[in-house]
């Protein structure tokens, strides 16, 4: 009876042990998994530890998992986050509508914060855009919108639209309010104030006269209107670059930076990169007139003179195309303090150099060599933000060692001392290029409350040794076997996915 | 009276046969339809009204959730197998109850962590009828549905060409852009190339001097144009032409003669050799 007491007692005891040892155990060696279905997704805060980083940082292939079974080359992403509602947000690449080629280009859509992702076919272009930005101001105070777009129609001509959700989870399609050919790579910012949307479009106007192409389409009342205005002063070589950054910041300063190119070969563009101010949100009589340069007295500062930047159209930094590459970001809540960056043709063995440089006194005296830690060879698609508390944000994608390794870089004293993540690196050799670019002409980076969010494309491997900082899947991935699937188990070829991530700003 | 009898008789059942083989067709006609104008079509049952499958889906009285019996036709990059559910927003929901079985034809509609799709028909699968228990024969009547659905969007490209013909391609060379009407450096320029094809036979449009066109392509690989054709000396094919509109030069010198200048941007704008019996086909239409 004592006997049998004991052996009850020792089974009582030993039970539960067993069970959270063998739990614990089947925890450790069970695979990461992702799989058709979101509650499989992993966040940053139950992070495995053997793939959890020290910083809480969220990284999201945002691929759904219904289509799974898609090879496309999903390239050259932009993020939109709504200000009121940061849980919502919009991204987009070179993603063509799914299931037709007469169906609108769809975007993806996120309700929860950037966990999970859902592809909506809203916007006003047939089949897949090829040039989309977009940005979420609160004027208007639609709870999933309002979503102010620039896009590109490819056709026999190349059509802008600028248009409008007022809710980005409807199928309603977006309401084009402007249009007009013959433009090149719209770049949406916008501002909501008092109750009406500020929406500024850099573009690239062939229309322009005189080859002063560099423009920034404004509007000053949710897209109703639009006034173009054109931003070079100076002669060109016919035109401009083809990027053109708008910046803005809550005072209503609104800061472009653009290409102003002296003199083009096919080959080579010898450019100044300029920087325009307007105190008024482009609402004044003399616009984006508020810098002159001490040199010529004429507006527009230029923050490098006649720099030598290469243009190819064909693979060159790795299978990247390069050209114009281009970034400007202006401190929120302090808008005299403004960081530029570029790409120019670099020092021997380096193809295409990323530089950055900072003004603190609203663009009138920029710093006269790079910031520190900021001249990074052989790197394209820079993107530059800055948050509440003054802490400037960096991505940017280089070609290391046969990889293409994407960097967020942060700093509190201009870059002097910086925190530097690698958010993946990823063979550069495969997938082929299906077309042009190959990971995109620009991928994006903004500030979200205290949290710095963006968007880059990449190999889409499921290989976590590529995403150090861990990675999330929405589509079918088995990371034990390093491959995808299309949901039924039928294997799915290696492609150009959109990440989205999320990382804290740092003190 | 008898003879009259088995007569009438006779005539009363071949007229049920007629009118049954013509509800027949007329059935198998509105299907072949709704698949044309279907992306995703599959047979299912209803397990909840007035609800949606996944998070993101906008619920309304008009979505419904139904788990897939059977794909018929689908995408290949879309995820979707038996057992999955499926929101589907109907035009008119009061046919369904849950339980009703009905194959669904459907445009996609939002993609996330399952899939949701738009009615284009429907149709109520009946548990007494005798289609009922034969899935398999349903669904390979929609197969032998889906190969002319390639038809109808060749038909289309053939419908909005100017000319469609049958040629070989001489000659392919840079066109260098008059200054005139040079276009502007971006990273969309199409590098427009030209290739000269010596006409063989006009499939569409009327008679061609010299029987030789010049038609424009974009070279190059940018994301603009990865889906127009590409030309190569020799290649032999049926070609959709447009008057150029693109690079506004519409004539040219070949030969010392003047020759219009076409474009042939579209997918499936150039077809191999193969399709000329399906194109000349389609044209009779």
């Amino acid at each position: 009876m004592r006997a049998l007491a004991a052996f009850w007692m020792r089974l009582l005891v030993f039970t539960p042990i067993a069970v959270i040892t063998g739990t614990l155990l089947l925890l450790k060696q069970s695979p990461p998994e992702t799989g058709i279905g979101a509650d499989r997704l992993q966040s940053p805060g139950t992070l495995r530890p053997a793939y959890a980083s020290p910083i809480q940082v969220k990284l999201v292939d945002i691929i759904p998992a219904s289509l799974s079974g898609e090879t496309n080359q999903d390239s050259e992403p932009f993020l939109a986050v709504q200000t009121a509602n940061p849980q919502v947000m919009v991204a987009s690449a070179f993603t063509p509508n799914p299931v037709s080629s007469r169906g609108n280009a769809p975007v993806y859509v996120s309700q929860d914060g950037g966990n999970s992702w859902l592809l909506n076919a809203i916007t006003p272009v047939q089949r897949m855009t090829c040039d989309i930005t977009h940005a979420m101001p609160i004027g208007e105070n639609h709870p999933r919108g309002d979503l102010h777009a620039g896009t590109l129609a490819c056709a026999a001509s190349i059509t802008l639209n600028e248009s409008e959700s007022n809710d980005v989870s409807s199928s309603a399609v977006m309401n084009v309010q402007s249009t007009r050919a013959n433009v090149d790579q719209p770049f949406v910012r916008a501002l909501g104030i008092s109750n009406s949307d500020h929406i500024y479009v850099g573009v690239n106007d062939f229309n322009q006269p005189n080859g002063h192409t560099a423009t920034v389409d404004v509007s000053v009342d949710g897209g109703v209107t639009y006034k173009s205005f054109s931003i070079e002063a100076r002669n060109t070589a016919g035109q401009d670059g083809p990027s053109v950054r708008p910046a803005v910041a809550s005072d209503n300063t609104v800061y472009a930076a653009f290409f102003g190119w002296r003199k083009f070969d096919g080959k080579t563009a010898t450019s100044d990169v300029v920087v325009v101010r307007d105190d008024a949100g482009g609402t004044g009589p003399n616009s984006f007139q508020a810098l002159k340069d001490p040199s010529d007295k004429l507006p527009g500062r230029i923050v490098v003179k006649r720099t030598s930047i290469p243009w190819s159209n064909a693979p060159t930094l790795g299978q990247e195309r390069i050209g114009s590459t281009l970034s400007i970001a202006v401190d929120p809540n302090h808008s005299s303090t403004v960081y530029v960056g570029w790409a120019d043709r670099g020092s021997k063995g380096n193809i295409y150099t990323v530089h950055v440089r900072r003004s603190t006194d609203r663009g009138l005296t920029w710093s006269k060599a790079d910031l520190p830690h900021t001249t990074i060879g052989n790197a394209t698609n820079i993107a530059l933000a800055v948050a509440n508390n003054g802490v400037a944000g960096l991505l940017y994608q280089q070609l290391s060692g046969g990889r293409w390794v994407t960097h967020v870089v942060q700093s509190h004293d201009g870059f002097t001392t910086v925190q530097d993540l690698i958010l993946a690196t990823v063979p550069a050799n495969t997938p082929v290029q299906q077309f042009l670019p190959y990971l995109g002409d620009y991928d994006y980076l903004l500030s979200v409350g205290n949290e710095f969010r963006g968007v880059f494309c990449a190999n889409n491997s499921p290989d976590l040794a590529n995403f150090p900082q861990g990675v999330t899947y929405q589509r079918a991935a088995n990371f034990n076997t390093k491959s995808l699937t299309d949901g039924s188990g039928n294997p799915v070829a290696i492609s150009i996915d959109p990440f989205y991530f999320s990382v804290p700003v740092i003190p | 009276m008898k003879i009259s009898s088995s007569f009438f008789a006779g005539l009363l059942g071949s007229a049920i046969l007629a009118s049954s083989m013509l509800v027949h067709a007329q059935t198998q006609s509105t299907q072949a339809a709704l698949v044309k104008q279907s992306s995703i079509v599959f047979s299912g049952t209803v397990s909840q009204l007035a609800a949606a499958s996944f998070a993101g889906v906008p619920q309304s009285p008009n979505t419904i959730v139904v788990r897939v019996d059977s794909v018929l036709k689908k995408p290949p990059a879309i995820s979707l197998k038996k057992g999955d559910n499926v929101t589907v927003e109907l035009k008119d929901p009061s046919a369904f109850q849950q339980g009703t079985q009905a194959t669904f034809y459907t445009d996609g509609w939002i993609f996330g962590a399952g899939v949701a799709v738009k009615e284009v028909g429907h149709r109520i699968i009946l548990s007494d009828a005798p289609s009922a228990g034969a899935p398999a024969a349903s669904e390979a009547a929609l197969v032998q549905t889906q190969d002319q659905i390639s038809d109808q969007d060749l038909q289309n490209r053939l419908n909005s060409a100017d000319f469609v013909v049958v040629g070989r391609v001489t000659e392919v060379r840079r066109w260098n852009v008059p200054k005139s009407s040079a276009p502007r450096v971006s990273e969309h320029d199409p590098d427009w190339h030209e290739a000269v094809v010596e006409v063989q036979s006009v499939l569409k449009g009327g008679p061609i001097k010299g029987n030789k066109v010049v038609v424009r392509f974009p070279g190059r690989n940018d994301v603009a144009w990865v889906h127009s054709p590409k030309f190569e000396k020799n290649q032999q094919g049926i070609f959709c032409l447009n008057r150029d509109q693109a690079s506004a030069v519409s004539s040219e010198k070949v030969g010392g003669r003047q020759v219009s200048v076409y474009t042939c941007l579209g997918h499936g704008d150039s077809l191999p050799m193969s399709d000329e019996a399906r194109v000349r086909s389609l044209l009779k239409k």
